[in-house]
């Protein structure tokens, strides 16, 4: 049972990586690239057929909502990961993204490609907005505030009927299509490839970010706040620097969200998805990007799967839930715990240290 | 005459009801090695914090190279050049020893968010620089061999001394160690005895809060000493250590004197 606790796949992983040259790094990567867009043909085959989801297709589910809660994951993975602060109203950002593609959609001559850095930096905005006077708390207190402001976006759409109100916004419209892709309700693919597209240059953004001064500021904050403030890290600056990344993709994944459902309504902004989208970073790794993707396309794909059962699929997810977390607490695969190898054989001695 | 590099006038705390420190007047000249000493609860540490910006002086003015730093943030404290350690050691521990000193040298670093993520030239450089200096860091105060260990896994004593090593990562010449010893046995002792002396020789000035007499005597130029928050004492070593007043504060009074 310990060994199954221990085992840290992204150490292993690593290892092999690290003995890799470049050549061969680049053509893993661009191996595993290709398997991933080929995805959306993968239900096609008799013997994948126990991939396909019942009721809603599964180049659809592979859309919403297994890409869009990898990416919101990602996204969060920023705030609660990287710099540890418990974000409980992510669902706000979303909602601010796809109201932005749904209003300006149907209002102006603007298309989806032009909206959505509107909606990203509006997102922004609001991070800065909810960031600059919250993040001074810490903590509990700031995930109650964080809640809070998720529900209050979620009513404000509500309630103003100028958006909608209760009955959401509909004939919001597909994107135009680039490179003769075409984006509509029958070609769920070109939505993946576009979201696999986002989710790359995320990893990309997040990876390089990490190894530089803000990823090694967050990870100060996250670790010992006020050591790092007075180690000299304007750690206000760095909080709001990732809440507002963390902003953007949730906008940017709203106004594909909106784009590709062309109907939202405040239902589809519930405090249940924060819950979801913070519930697949623990499942799957907090802190640890593979793991937030594993944790992120695990839990969006099983509820789907299991959806024939129905109600009884919350049983299931939440079990599984119980189970993992006993057995890896940590999630599937952990942040980085192991030092570099030179000192693997000292690691025994020293690992519960 | 030396420079004096940190002037406290006339400093004040209260905390509720209770005094901590009443009015101490204290300067610390460039290069010295000055000792705070007192008995536990004496208000030292409230000292550091006030420095440090941890705490707002109820009255007073703390002057860093003549400029006042009251009222100044934390970091900003930090980047005019005063860092710390702490009593209870508080390392980035999930970090490498090589990382929490990048972390530390990049108070300086002028590479942005923006910047970082697209790989400026100035982004570049500065990382590398700030690589370069950590190691420097580290290599002088003689932990390198254990640069790429996590912090929390490093022997008890690698861990104060990368404590030191961050503070000084931040590029700060004032260096204030709250209990750099506490925990070392005596051979540890001499050893950072010699360590934080090669420090000041570097060109830092060293304000020290200490228990053990025989590394204070060996090490200081100067030792201030505090009792209930009121400095009784400011003098060379071994006059303090004469001092009736500090034999008193530490031993108490004889009986069949009182």
């Amino acid at each position: 049972m310990s060994k199954l606790r221990d085992f840290n796949l992204r150490d292993w992983g690593a290892s092999h990586w690290a003995g890799w040259d470049r050549p061969r790094r680049v053509i893993f990567v661009l191996a595993v690239i290709a398997l991933v867009a080929l995805l959306p043909f993968a239900g096609n085959f008799s013997f994948t057929n126990i991939l396909n989801t019942p009721i809603s297709s599964y180049a659809d589910v592979l859309v919403y909502p297994i890409g869009m809660f990898v990416l919101m994951s990602l996204g969060l993975n920023i705030v609660v990961g990287k710099s540890g602060m418990l974000d409980l109203g992510y669902v706000a950002f979303f909602a601010i993204g796809a109201y932005t593609m749904g209003v300006l959609g149907i209002h102006t001559h603007l298309n989806t490609w032009e909206i959505l850095p509107i909606g990203m930096a509006l997102a922004m905005v609001a991070g800065v907005i909810l960031g600059v006077p919250s993040l001074r708390l810490r903590g509990d207190y700031l995930a109650i505030v964080t809640l809070g402001f998720g529900e209050i976006v979620r009513l404000i759409a509500l309630n103003t009927m100028k958006i909608g109100g209760p009955n959401g916004l509909s004939n919001i419209p597909n994107p135009p299509p680039i490179f003769g892709l075409n984006f509509d309700l029958t070609n769920p693919k070109a939505f993946f490839w576009l979201i696999f597209v986002m989710i790359m240059l995320t990893i990309w953004m997040i990876r390089r970010l990490s190894v530089r001064r803000p990823g090694r500021a967050w990870e100060a904050i996250r670790q010992d706040e006020d050591a790092a403030e007075l180690m000299g890290v304007p750690t206000l600056k760095y909080k709001i620097w990732s809440f507002v990344l963390g902003a953007a993709i949730g906008g940017a994944a709203g106004v594909v969200y909106a784009a590709k459902t062309l109907y939202i309504s405040p239902d589809a902004f519930t405090f249940n998805i924060s819950v979801l989208i913070l519930s697949c970073i623990v499942f799957g790794g907090i802190g640890n990007i593979w793991g937030v993707i594993v944790g992120g396309v695990f839990l969006a794909y099983l509820p789907e799967r299991i959806r024939f059962i129905s109600d009884a699929r919350q049983l299931i997810f939440g079990l599984t839930m119980l189970i993992i977390m006993n057995f890896r607490p940590d999630g599937l695969l952990p942040r980085k715990k192991r030092e570099k190898m030179v000192h693997s054989n000292q690691k025994s001695a020293v690992k519960h240290g | 005459m030396a420079e004096r590099i940190l002037e406290i006038k006339n400093l004040t705390k209260n905390f509720g009801g209770v005094t901590a420190l009443n009015k101490l007047d204290l300067h610390v000249n460039e290069k010295e090695i000055l000792a705070l000493i007192g008995p536990n609860g004496a208000g030292k540490t409230t000292v550091f914090n006030m420095i440090t910006g941890v705490y707002q002086p109820t009255e007073g003015e703390i002057l860093f190279k003549g400029g006042s730093i009251v009222g100044k943030k934390r970091f900003e404290i930090t980047q005019a050049g005063i860092a710390r350690t702490f009593q209870n050691i508080r390392l980035w521990g999930d970090m490498t020893a090589l990382e929490n000193v990048i972390t530390a040298t990049d108070v300086h670093s002028r590479a942005g968010l923006v910047g970082s993520l697209f790989g400026s030239s100035r982004s570049r450089k500065t990382e590398k620089a700030s690589k370069t200096k950590a190691h420097e860091i580290l290599e002088f105060i003689g932990i390198q061999e254990h640069e790429d260990r996590l912090a929390k896994n490093l022997p008890y004593g690698v861990q104060r001394r990368l404590e030191i090593a961050r503070a000084m990562g931040t590029g700060a010449k004032l260096l204030l160690l709250d209990e750099p010893a506490a925990g070392f046995n005596p051979a540890e002792k001499v050893a950072l005895a010699e360590t934080i002396k090669k420090i000041r020789d570097g060109g830092y000035t060293i304000l020290l809060i200490e228990h053990d007499m025989s590394l204070i005597m060996g090490i200081s130029d100067r030792v201030a000493v505090l009792d209930f928050g009121v400095k009784i004492a400011d003098d060379l070593p071994n006059k303090v250590q004469n001092d009736p007043k500090v034999i008193e504060a530490y031993l108490g009074v004889p009986s069949d004197a009182s």
